[in-house]
């Protein structure tokens, strides 16, 4: 059942990625947290949510070039993380978070080739609508549109449940196996998470991002320190 | 012949999926097609002009997906006329292949580089400190922004035709993409230091040095053109490795 509700929120989100609206909901932020909750741990997914955004945060699609499918990773990593948390009983964890993203992160870039494949089959469709427009049938032509998030939802559907699986088994026998990993797995998550922000940064493309970016964090850290908020 | 306000919105509700069958060929073209249909089917009582309408309708098209609801509409208002017999079948085509290019560089350029990635940013840094409420509260600002912004300019291209363009040099959309651009780099590096605070919470003042070290090699890294996932797994190695470092440095005390 876990992995029927994976299929379709990813399935979902890569229909509103591109094919449907475009509302923010299949970003990293939004996404890891719909998982999360769709499978009871939405403390999990708020764990995951903010550094794979900023990670992923210049996955844009601009023009004909095709970014990373930072949808259908974070689906994946979500899934894998809170599947792998709740076996081991601890939720979502910093180790499990990064186990997670180690394993299910390259689905990222395996959905930027399929992404590739469904726009050279939609033109099956395009090409369809055409003939069915010469034969009179205006509006089984323009249904051919709404068959064009198929696809992207049965690809996402399929894949992101499949790397969970494989994830949320090989996580939690790594754990289990090597319970002194957790710790420094720890401290891998939080270098992620800093070059995370590192990388939203540069997504901006700012010229003087780089300088606003660093001011910013040592001015969060100091007063934040000051304040008493390291905790 | 004006088009009933129902049918303009059943337009715009089209408008969302303009990208559904994005193709290599002809890019949004069914898309831009199955939008303007129901305009069409209003204006072209006759089934063969109706079809011709479609048919030059699935020439190819792309453009950003907010921005393009503003050649939606200004297409319609062409269309208008084109079936009133006062400009030519041309007119609708030519107006889509002027403003597809410029349109899709201010969409790009304000919302992909600028606005959406401002949110994201937002909704992260929200996320981190505040929890789901700041993530929902970003969430609903940028849809109720971008939808209203859609629907702006897809009814400024319908009533004004050309003179859209004005509209949108008005906005000043250029100008407010590099201030959020600004904003969101500050936002990344809010982040960053609240992440540094949250790993000296957990882990200790080293876990927080780390968290900013990653931060600053990240930059120069990625600014040398480092691709991005390779630099995650050589972030999680080597900081797992420090881990290990430190545990046996605690063990050795």
């Amino acid at each position: 059942m876990d992995y029927l509700v994976v299929a379709v929120v990813a399935g979902l989100a890569a229909v509103e990625r591109k094919g449907f609206l475009q509302a923010m909901l299949s970003r990293p932020v939004a996404l890891a947290p719909i998982v999360g909750l769709a499978l009871g741990d939405l403390p999990g997914g708020l764990l995951l949510g903010p550094p794979l955004e900023l990670l992923w945060l210049g996955a844009v699609n601009m023009g004909a070039s095709l970014p990373p499918n930072e949808a259908l990773g974070a689906a994946a990593i979500a899934a894998a993380a809170v599947l792998s948390g709740r076996a081991l009983g601890t939720g979502v964890t910093p180790a499990v978070a990064a186990l997670a993203i180690l394993l299910a992160g390259t689905l990222a870039a395996l959905g930027r080739a399929t992404d590739r494949a469904i726009e050279e089959w939609n033109v099956r469709l395009a090409t369809r609508a055409e003939v069915l427009l010469d034969r009179g049938s205006p509006r089984a032509a323009m249904r051919e549109n709404l068959y064009g998030m198929v696809l992207p939802f049965a690809v996402s559907a399929a894949l992101a449940p499949a790397v969970a699986a494989v994830a949320a088994w090989v996580i939690p026998a790594v754990l289990r196996s090597f319970p002194a990993l957790n710790a420094p797995l720890g401290w891998g998550w939080t270098a992620v998470g800093g070059l995370a922000a590192a990388a939203g940064a540069r997504a901006f493309r700012s010229a003087r991002g780089i300088g606003l970016f660093a001011g910013a964090a040592v001015a969060t850290f100091a007063v934040g320190w000051l304040a008493g908020g390291a905790r | 012949m004006s088009i009933p306000p129902v049918t303009l919105r059943r337009v715009f509700w089209r408008c969302l999926f303009l990208q559904a069958a994005w193709n290599r060929r002809g890019m949004q073209n069914l898309g831009f097609a199955y939008a303007i249909d129901p305009a069409l089917r209003r204006l072209y009582a006759d089934p063969g002009k109706r079809n011709e309408a479609l048919r030059r309708h699935l020439a190819t098209f792309n453009c950003h997906p907010y921005t393009a609801a503003a050649i939606v509409g200004g297409a319609i208002h062409h269309e208008e006329r084109v079936a009133a017999g006062e400009e030519p079948t041309g007119a609708p085509l030519a107006y889509k292949q002027v403003l597809q290019g410029p349109l899709a560089a201010v969409g790009d350029g304000f919302f992909w580089a600028g606005l959406r990635p401002f949110f994201g940013a937002l909704a992260a840094v929200g996320t981190l400190v505040l929890g789901w409420p700041a993530l929902v509260a970003a969430l609903l600002v940028y849809n109720t922004l971008h939808l209203w912004l859609r629907w702006s300019l897809f009814r400024a291209g319908y009533r004004t035709g050309d003179a859209v363009v004005v509209r949108l040099a008005a906005l000043a959309l250029p100008a407010w993409a590099a201030r959020l651009r600004d904003g969101g780099a500050v936002l990344c590096g809010v982040a960053a230091g609240v992440m540094a605070l949250g790993a000296v919470g957990r882990l200790g003042i080293g876990a927080g040095a780390l968290a900013l070290l990653a931060a600053t090699s990240g930059i120069v890294v990625l600014g040398l053109r480092a691709r991005l996932l390779p630099t995650v797994y050589a972030a999680l190695g080597l900081g797992t490795a420090a881990g290990v470092v430190a545990q046996v440095f605690r063990g050795g005390r």
